[in-house]
């Protein structure tokens, strides 16, 4: 008996030695604090609808923001997240009717090859556009809507292919109608970006900024006040973010003001066009020429620092056609500092308005202005680095403009800090290495 | 029935662990091992080559000692943010020392030792797509000291000894890189190289009555550069050019130590031990590579550090049962040298206090075994500021030792 207690304790020892190492994992439980997301619904323009890499397509609104917030409220008790998903199998498509962006090596015209964002089909999923998927049993909660202005928000009248997909009732119904059919608990808002997206995309040159007064649908403030008013009529709660400076996004700021490379021959070829109305050009670099009827007589001048040109502007026009030199640049093009002034006073002026609408409404309020700021500097997050350059930066997709799965999970990170701020909540944030950045062949 | 006794040793395997302070490994001596690690005043068999050059002239004997001390080291990761938990699941740990001290006669006061030891290294292998594998996977660090020892008893009551130490070692770091191919899979770098350098252990031993000893010893710090490691990239094939495999460069300072060793011995059969270490970690205050090749992608990196130096304090008793079985006890108090904001998943450093025991069992004339075992919990939160990465680390080490003597 002895000799058996003696192995008893040898096979004791050695089981505690192996296994009494491994440091215990305490269980957490999260709380929902004042937080109810059985019905939660996510409301906004291109940056929340899971568009991305210049289409809709169904991994872009799997990873959008309302989804990825969404699956933390499922660990506080949240309920299913519908979307009208683009079919699983297609490369998407946009309005334009083309399809999603991938990055692959393209060669300019100078016969250099290199990594580019190209079309990944030849074109966009129309057939995708062309199904309406609503159904009443299992009503969508995603209505961030690319391009959808707040003043659109009780319009039967949006011509919006991307809300026709997911209408209640195409042509009749109004998004808002849609929200309230589903009795939203709890709802994020990130609206005011889509006034001023297309707007500054284009260059200041077609349409205009939405006003901030006005009355529901005229106004800024009167028709994100009226969504409000009857969102939080039954006792919804919800959140509500600041916008961005949309000019920190890559698609503004990719091509430098002054990246226009001379050598002697070339300076010289400028100099006798331009010498006449006394614009000079040096070997080196130079800024760009642009169209400015506000410039003088012949309407053209040179580029000045903080003026902004557009990735919309033909690439290989300005590598191999003079564009921007001997052409100047469209008004399309570009942003000259009195558009950006004219659309970065309005931003802070729907700032103002959505920050005093959160007050009124008692709503969680995210800053996200000052988070896109933070990502146009650079960021580290777990080891990343991360910026607002075009690709490699790693948050922004293919278009420059809206974010990827990973900035999409970054900016769900301050809803959740906010939320939690607000209603005493303890929703872990996202672990945001989950989620792709771009993706390399 | 020799395998008994060895069974029950096993059970009660004492031993002195130090498994401490940054990448520090205080596994060079069974029976210091089983009194917190003190041994710097205590001359008790080969390992005094390691603890305290000066004070093996005091040995009675002739030794050869062959130790191993198999480490089971244990890390959590919970993160602050996400409330995401990794661990780590690195191999054993499999410190080693060897000693053999020997001199012409009984009455020489000139011994001759050398001795083999790994005083610094470890192994972490976190879990796969942790959240913190941008800035390590894993991180495999060896070395081994080699040191030729002369220990001279000038007096009956002063030995002076020291020792050429020479390092060989190797160190494989490896961390994924955030740029992501078509199936999903992020890039992985992997930076291994072979490393050496030189150092002396040197030391004192006063014995100032018959009960008490002093022990003063400084071992030096080793500069361990790697010269041309090379740098391996798995990535996306569109970006091979902008990470080129190739040579790189870096170094990694192992601290100076000085010790001061006290030792009681009330009775025969009872002692005690103390040594109070302070190390020179403020040597390592950059991690820098260095890359053969750079490219826009591939820059010189340098990593912040800034390690301080600190104070360990160790302490243990030792018990003569019989002429045969003698069993110890100790603990260890040391200071991180890892400041607020630096603490990598290299080494999840804090504060920390050490258990150990150990026992001896005298076999026949001429052989001894010792065992020893070393635990240890640490726990450390922090949000580094090189990486952002923000959670607590919690580690558990147990290590049990083993070590055969042979005397003559």
């Amino acid at each position: 008996m002895k000799l058996k207690n003696t192995h008893l304790l040898v096979i004791l020892a050695i089981l505690s030695i192996t296994f009494s190492c491994k440091p215990k994992e305490t269980e957490v439980e999260f709380s929902a604090g004042d937080v109810d997301a059985t019905r939660f619904v996510s409301i906004g323009g291109l940056s929340t609808s899971g568009f991305m890499d210049d289409a809709l397509y169904a991994e872009g609104q799997e990873n959008s923001l309302g989804a990825i917030l969404s699956e933390q409220f499922k660990l506080i008790g949240g309920g299913n997240f519908n979307q009208a998903l683009m079919p699983v199998s297609s490369d998407g498509n946009n309005v334009l009717g083309f399809s999603r962006y991938v990055l692959n090596f393209k060669t300019d015209c100078l016969g250099v090859t290199s990594l580019s964002p190209v079309r990944a089909a030849s074109s966009g999923d129309v057939a995708g556009f062309s199904i309406n998927n609503y159904s009443a049993s299992v009503p969508f909660h995603n209505f961030g809507i690319p391009y959808l202005k707040s003043t659109q928000f009780n319009s039967p009248s949006v011509s919006n292919p991307y809300y026709d997909r997911m209408a209640s009732n195409p042509g009749s119904s109004t998004v808002k109608d849609d929200i309230l059919l589903c009795n939203p608990t709890f709802f994020s808002l990130f609206t005011g970006m889509d006034e001023v997206l297309e707007y500054a995309k284009n260059g200041a040159s077609m349409g205009s900024l939405t006003p901030v007064y006005g009355a529901a649908g005229i106004g800024f403030i009167g028709s994100v006040n009226d969504l409000l008013l009857d969102l939080t009529s039954n006792g919804a709660r919800g959140v509500i973010s600041n916008i961005p400076d949309v000019t920190t996004a890559p698609f503004f700021t990719t091509i430098p003001f002054d990246g226009l490379t001379l050598d002697a021959e070339k300076a010289q070829t400028l100099n006798d066009i331009y010498n006449p109305i006394g614009i000079f050009f040096q070997v080196g670099k130079n800024a760009f020429m642009i169209e400015d009827p506000a410039a003088g007589a012949f309407g053209v001048r040179q580029m000045v620092e903080g003026e902004l040109i557009l990735l919309s502007v033909p690439l290989d026009s300005l590598k191999c056609n003079k564009m921007g030199s001997v052409f100047p640049f469209r008004n399309e093009f570009i942003l000259t500092n009195a558009e950006l002034t004219e659309i970065r006073n309005t931003i802070t002026e729907y700032n103002a308005a959505l920050v005093n609408l959160g007050i009124n409404y008692n709503l969680a309020l995210v800053d996200s202005y000052t988070f896109f700021n933070q990502l146009k500097t650079g960021i580290v997050y777990n080891g990343i680095a991360i910026n607002a350059k075009f690709v490699s930066g790693g948050a922004y997709s293919l278009d420059g403009l809206t974010l990827n799965p990973r900035g999409n999970a970054l900016l769900a990170n301050e809803f959740i800090t906010s939320i939690n701020q607000k209603y005493k909540s303890t929703i872990p944030k996202i672990d945001a290495t989950k989620y792709r950045g771009v993706i390399f062949p | 029935m020799i395998q008994k006794p060895l069974l029950t040793l096993f059970i009660f395997l004492t031993s002195q662990l130090a498994f401490s302070q940054g990448f520090q490994v205080n596994f060079q001596g069974q029976k210091q091992q089983g009194m917190g690690g003190a041994g710097t005043a205590l001359p008790l068999d080969g390992a005094s080559l390691f603890f305290n050059p000066g004070s093996s002239s005091f040995l009675k004997e002739n030794s050869v000692n062959l130790a191993m001390t198999p480490t089971f080291a244990r890390s959590l990761y919970v993160d602050a943010n996400t409330n995401q938990s990794a661990r780590t699941n690195s191999p054993m740990g499999t410190p080693f020392s060897v000693y053999a001290v020997y001199r012409k006669s009984a009455e020489s006061k000139l011994f001759f030792g050398i001795a083999a030891y790994t005083p610094f290294g470890s192994t972490v292998q976190w879990e796969d797509e942790w959240m913190g594998r941008f800035a390590l996977t894993r991180l495999e660090l060896k070395s081994i000291f080699i040191q030729p020892t002369i220990s001279y008893k000038i007096t009956d009551k002063i030995g002076l000894g020291a020792g050429f130490v020479y390092c060989t070692g190797n160190v494989n770091l490896q961390k994924d890189l955030p740029v992501m191919d078509a199936s999903g899979t992020y890039g992985h770098a992997e930076l291994a190289g072979k490393a050496n350098g030189f150092g002396v252990n040197a030391g004192i031993f006063i014995q100032a009555t018959e009960k008490i000893g002093i022990g003063l010893t400084y071992r030096s710090q080793v500069n361990m550069s790697v010269s041309n490691g090379q740098a391996t990239f798995t990535v996306p094939s569109s970006l091979v050019a902008n990470f080129p495999n190739g040579s790189f460069s870096s170094s990694l300072p192992l601290p100076q130590v000085v010790t001061l060793g006290l030792s009681y011995k009330p009775s025969d059969k009872l002692s005690f031990a103390l040594d109070i270490n302070y190390v020179g970690w403020k040597a390592y205050d950059t991690l820098a590579f260095d890359y053969e090749t750079n490219t826009t992608s591939l820059i010189d990196t340098k990593s912040v550090r800034s390690y301080e130096n600190i104070f360990a304090f160790r302490g243990g008793a030792n018990y003569e049962f019989t002429e045969k079985i003698a069993a110890r006890l100790g603990m260890a108090y040391g200071i991180s040298p890892v400041q607020d904001g630096y603490v990598t998943p290299e080494t999840p450093d804090a504060n920390r206090i050490n258990f150990t025991a150990g026992i001896s069992y005298k076999v026949g004339k001429h052989f001894t075994v010792d065992a020893s075992v070393f635990f240890t919990h640490v726990k450390r939160t922090d949000t580094n500021i090189e990486t952002n990465l923000s959670g607590t680390y919690t580690t558990n080490v147990v290590a049990p030792g083993l070590a055969v003597i042979y005397r003559f």
